[in-house]
C-alpha cells in the first residue's frame, strides 16, 4: 500500500511538471512576446532605441530572455574598483559615454570586455546605434545601448520555476549589521495570548501563530511562490492575490509593540502579526511604537479573501447539492416512472441540455424579481444576501447531475440477489432503499466528493461573472486575456495539484467506504 | 383407457425421410438490427414530433438566412436605431422593411434581433455538428485501439493524464491566437484534443468487451484484430456511441455560448448564438428582448438535440428490441 502510494505520487509529480513544460511551452514560445505591450501605455510613449530597451527589461520580467546592460555591467565593475562613489569617476564617465558614438566604441576596453563575457556565456551581444539628428544631436528616446540578450529555453525557466516555488526562512535572511540577536523561539503572543514562534533575523517577526481567522493557525515559515503577476495584479504574488483578506481596513483597540504592558491603547487596523524587517530607514515615529526594526506591516481587513469567497459559495452549493441530490436520486429510484420520477427526470435534462449561461440568468431573473435579491455582488446592501443567487446558481444544476447518477446507480442495483433476498425477508421498501440498496448505489459516487470539495478553490467563472462575484474562478482567464504568463503557469500549477490531489483522496476514500476495493495489486480481487 | 393401453405398433408411424433444405433453415423472424432500431424509436410519439422539430429548426437555420440575410452592421451609424423594443423597433421600420424583419425589436448595434436568431443558430448548429463529427470520428478509432492494445494503453494513459491537466481554455485561447479565430480554425481549436475524452471514454467500454468469451474465441480462430474491432466489439457500442453522441451535439453549443461569453469567441463577424447572449447579457434586465430570444432558440435547439440522442441510444440498445 506504501509502495503504491509512493509510485502514485511520484508519478504525479512527473505528470506535474510535464504539464508546466507544455503550459510554459503554449505560452512563452507560441505566443508572439509582443502581444504583452497591446494594453501597456509606457510602451506607446516610449520611442526608437527606448522603446526597444523597454522591451527587453519587460521580456526580462516576463521571463523571456536574460538581459544584461552595458549600464549595470560598467556599475558592477566600477563598484568593485572604487565603492559607491563610482559614479564621478573619470574612467566611469568615459566608458559610459564611449558607447554613443557608433564608429569607436568597438576599440573602448569596458566595451570589449563587455563582449567577451556575455559572448563566452552564450549571449547575443546587441548594439543599438544612437539616433541622431542630422545636426549631431540625440533624438529623444535615441541614444545609444549595448546590450546582451539570451533566450531562455523552456527546461531552464521550468527549473528557475521549481527553484523560486518555496522559501524557508532562516535566522540569516536579513543582512544587516546592526542585527545582533538571531534566534528563533518560542514566546507568549500578546495579541492572541497564545504562544507564538518568533524569529529574529528572519524576514517575518512571527513564523508561527493562532489569531481569530479561519484556519486560526498561521505561518510565515515557508513561503510559497506560485509566480508574480505583470499584467492583471502589477507586481504581486498570485499567492497573495488570491489568499490576502480585502475589502475595508479594520480598526481595532490593540496596543503597538511598545505599549504593551502600559494602559495605553491605539485604534489602528495593523495586523501586528504581518511584521516584516524594515531593510530601510526606521522613521521616527516607528522608533516610539516598535521596539525593534520589524516596523513594515500590513492591515486586518473586514472582507474574505477572494479564494475564500469562491470557497464559502462553492462549499455550500456543495453542501447543498449532496444533501438534496442523493436522497432525491434514492427517491425518483424508487418511484421509478411515477409522477416524481418524471418530474425529476424533466428538470436532470432542462440542467444539462440546456447551456449553463442560460440557467443562471433565468435563476438570476427569479431571484431578483420575485424575491427581490441582490443582483451584483458590489450593489448588495446586506453582504450576506449577496452569497445566495450565486450559491443556489452553483448548485441547484450539481443537484440535477447528482440526481442523475444516484438514480441511474440505484436502478441499476434494483434487481442485484441481495435486493430479492431482502425482500423475501420480509423487509419494508423504505428498508431495502435507504439502506441495503442506497449504500451500494452510492460507492461510485464516493469518488468524486473530494474533487467537488476541493475544487471549489477554483472557483466558478460563469456564477462569479454574471454576479459580479470577487472570486479566484476569472482569474485564469483574465491572465490569458492579459497575457500574464506567470499567473497562467501559476493557475496550472495550482488547478493540477488540486486535481491529482482530488483523484488520489477520492481512491483512498473509495477504499475506505469500500472494503472490497483494493487499491493496490496484492491482496484483494484486483487483476 | 382404451387408446392408451393399447401397444404401440411401428405401423402407427410413417418414415417421412430426411429434409435437406429445411434443415438448413432457421426457422425464425428475420430479425434486421436497424429495422428493429426504428420500430423501438417510432414507438414512442414523442420520437416523431422531436425529429419534425428538429427538422424544422435545421430548415429555418440553413432556409432562412438565404433568403433573409443578416448584416450586423446594417444600421451601425444609425445610433438611434441601438437597443430598441420590439414595439419602437416596428414603428421605426416597420413599414419598408420585410414584414418579421424587426418582430423582435434589435440589437447593440441596431441589429434585427429576430435575422439574427436564424444565422447565429445555423452557426451554433454548424459548428456543434462539425466539431462532434470530427471529435466522435477520431475519437471512436483512437478509443478502439487504445481499448484493445495493452502497449498503446500504456502510452496513451500517459499522454491524457498529461493533455486533461493541461487547463482547456488555455489551449483553446492560445491556438485562436496562433491560427486566428475564423469558423474553421475554431473548430481546429475545439478538436485538437477534444476526442480524447470520447477515447479515454469508449477505451474503458472496449476493455469491458475486449476479453469476453465471443471476442476470446474469434481471436482464438485467428481473426485479424481490424476485423475483431470493427465487427466485433464496435457493434456492441452502437448505443454508447449514440449517447455519446447526444451529448456532444448540445454540449458544443452550450461551449460555444460558455466561450463567447468569457470573450474567446468566434471572430466578432461570424453571427453565433453565443455571441448574441455575452453581447446582450449586461443589459439582460434593461433590454430583455435582447437576451431572451438567443437564449431561449438556443435552450430549444439543445433540448431538442439531447431528447432525440437519448431516445435513439435507448432505441439502438438492442436489449430494448424484445
Amino acid at each position: 500500500m506504501k509502495k503504491y502510494m509512493l509510485k502514485r505520487i511520484l508519478f504525479s509529480i512527473f505528470s506535474l511538471l510535464v504539464v508546466i513544460m507544455v503550459v510554459m511551452f503554449l505560452v512563452y514560445t507560441c505566443i508572439q512576446r509582443s502581444v504583452i505591450f497591446q494594453t501597456d501605455d509606457v510602451w506607446n510613449k516610449k520611442s526608437a532605441n527606448d522603446r526597444v530597451i523597454y522591451e527587453y527589461i519587460q521580456y526580462q520580467k516576463y521571463g523571456y530572455v536574460d538581459y544584461v546592460d552595458y549600464q549595470s555591467f560598467l556599475a558592477n565593475k566600477y563598484t568593485a574598483l572604487y565603492g559607491n562613489e563610482y559614479t564621478s569617476n573619470a574612467d566611469y564617465i568615459a566608458d559610459k559615454k564611449a558607447i554613443q558614438k557608433a564608429d569607436s566604441f568597438q576599440s573602448n576596453q569596458s566595451v570589449q570586455e563587455f563582449n567577451a563575457q556575455y559572448s563566452g556565456k552564450g549571449y547575443s551581444v546587441k548594439y543599438l546605434q544612437p539616433i541622431t539628428f542630422k545636426s549631431g544631436k540625440v533624438k529623444p528616446g535615441g541614444s545609444g545601448y549595448l546590450i546582451a540578450v539570451h533566450d531562455r529555453p523552456v527546461y531552464l525557466r521550468l527549473i528557475d520555476y521549481l527553484k523560486g516555488l518555496f522559501t524557508v526562512e532562516t535566522t540569516h535572511d536579513v543582512e544587516d549589521p546592526e542585527l545582533t540577536e538571531r534566534y528563533v523561539r518560542f514566546e507568549k503572543d500578546p495579541y492572541s495570548g497564545l504562544f507564538a514562534i518568533v524569529g529574529s533575523g528572519t524576514t517575518h517577526k512571527y513564523q508561527l501563530y493562532f489569531d481569530g481567522r479561519f484556519p486560526f493557525i498561521h505561518q510565515n515559515w515557508i513561503h510559497l511562490n506560485l509566480g508574480t503577476s505583470y499584467t492583471t495584479y502589477r507586481g504581486i504574488e498570485i499567492t497573495e492575490v488570491m489568499g490576502n483578506p480585502t475589502g475595508e481596513m479594520k480598526t481595532v483597540r490593540t496596543q503597538y509593540p511598545n505599549q504593551l504592558g502600559t494602559d495605553e491603547y491605539a485604534e489602528t487596523a495593523i495586523d501586528f502579526h504581518s511584521l516584516r524587517y524594515n531593510t530601510g530607514m526606521v522613521s521616527d515615529v516607528e522608533k516610539t511604537q516598535f521596539p525593534d526594526k520589524y516596523t513594515v506591516y500590513s492591515y486586518n481587513r473586514s472582507g474574505l479573501s477572494i479564494i475564500e469567497t469562491s470557497f464559502v459559495i462553492g462549499l455550500v452549493a456543495t453542501i447543498i447539492q449532496y444533501l438534496l441530490g442523493v436522497p432525491l436520486g434514492i427517491w425518483m429510484a424508487r418511484h421509478k416512472d411515477g409522477i416524481g420520477d418524471q418530474i425529476g427526470n424533466a428538470y436532470i435534462i432542462f440542467v444539462i441540455a440546456v447551456p449553463s449561461l442560460a440557467y443562471i440568468f433565468i435563476l438570476a431573473a427569479l431571484g431578483t424579481s420575485l424575491f427581490n435579491l441582490p443582483y451584483k455582488f458590489a450593489n448588495a446592501q446586506v453582504k450576506i444576501l449577496a452569497y445566495i443567487l450565486p450559491t443556489i446558481s452553483l448548485a441547484l444544476p450539481a443537484v440535477g447531475g447528482l440526481m442523475k447518477w444516484t438514480r441511474r446507480y440505484m436502478i441499476d442495483q434494483m434487481n442485484s440477489d441481495y435486493v430479492k433476498f431482502a425482500r423475501s425477508q420480509g423487509l419494508s421498501e423504505r428498508e431495502i432503499y435507504n439502506i441495503h440498496i442506497s449504500r451500494n448505489a452510492i460507492i461510485p459516487l464516493v469518488h468524486s466528493v473530494p474533487a467537488n470539495i476541493l475544487f471549489c478553490l477554483t472557483g466558478a467563472l460563469m456564477t462569479e461573472r454574471v454576479y459580479g462575484v470577487p472570486g479566484v474562478g476569472g482569474l485564469l482567464i483574465n491572465a490569458i486575456n492579459a497575457h500574464d504568463n506567470s499567473v497562467i503557469v501559476a493557475c496550472t500549477v495550482f488547478y493540477t495539484v488540486l486535481s491529482i490531489v482530488a483523484i488520489i483522496l477520492g481512491d483512498v476514500l473509495l477504499a475506505a467506504y469500500d472494503p472490497r476495493i483494493k487499491l493496490s495489486g496484492e491482496g484483494g480481487g484486483g487483476r | 383407457m382404451t387408446e392408451q393401453n393399447k401397444p404401440m405398433n411401428d405401423d402407427r408411424f410413417v418414415l417421412i425421410g430426411n429434409d435437406a433444405i429445411a434443415s438448413e433453415k432457421i426457422i425464425a423472424p428475420r430479425y434486421s438490427y436497424w429495422k428493429s432500431v426504428a420500430r423501438v424509436f417510432f414507438r414512442k410519439k414523442i420520437n416523431v414530433f422531436l425529429i419534425i422539430a428538429f427538422v424544422l429548426i435545421l430548415l429555418a437555420s440553413f432556409v432562412v438566412p438565404i433568403f433573409c440575410p443578416y448584416d450586423m452592421m446594417e444600421n451601425v451609424t444609425d445610433a438611434t436605431t441601438f437597443n430598441l423594443s420590439p414595439k419602437e423597433a416596428m414603428a421605426k421600420f416597420g413599414k419598408n422593411a420585410p414584414p418579421l424583419k424587426w418582430i423582435l425589436g434589435s440589437g447593440v448595434q441596431g441589429n434585427s434581433i429576430f435575422y439574427g436568431i436564424f444565422s447565429s443558430a445555423r452557426t451554433s448548429l454548424l459548428l456543434a455538428m462539425a466539431c462532434a463529427a470530427i471529435n466522435m470520428l477520431i475519437g471512436i478509432i483512437v478509443g478502439a485501439i487504445w481499448g484493445y492494445s495493452k502497449k498503446f494503453d500504456a502510452v496513451m494513459l500517459v499522454i491524457y493524464n498529461i493533455v486533461a491537466n493541461v487547463p482547456y481554455l488555455l489551449l483553446i485561447s492560445v491556438l485562436v491566437y496562433i491560427i486566428g479565430s475564423g469558423f474553421g480554425s475554431f473548430i481546429f481549436a475545439l478538436t485538437v484534443t477534444g476526442w480524447l475524452g470520447i477515447s479515454y471514454f469508449l477505451r474503458t467500454q472496449v476493455m469491458i468487451i475486449r476479453d469476453r468469451e465471443y471476442s476470446l474465441a474469434s481471436r482464438c480462430l485467428g481473426t485479424p484484430i481490424n476485423r475483431v474491432i470493427s465487427k466485433n466489439i464496435l457493434p456492441y457500442l452502437t448505443s454508447v456511441i449514440v449517447t455519446l453522441l447526444a451529448t456532444e451535439l448540445p454540449g458544443y453549443i452550450s461551449y460555444e455560448v460558455y466561450l463567447s461569453f468569457i470573450g474567446i469567441g468566434l471572430s466578432a463577424n461570424i453571427p453565433s448564438l453565443g455571441r448574441m447572449i455575452s453581447q446582450a447579457q449586461s443589459a439582460f434586465r434593461t433590454f430583455p428582448w435582447e437576451f431572451w430570444p438567443p437564449v431561449i432558440v438556443a435552450s430549444l435547439v439543445t433540448i431538442i438535440l439531447y431528447l432525440l440522442g437519448q431516445n435513439l441510444a435507448d432505441a439502438t440498445d438492442p436489449r430494448t428490441h424484445m
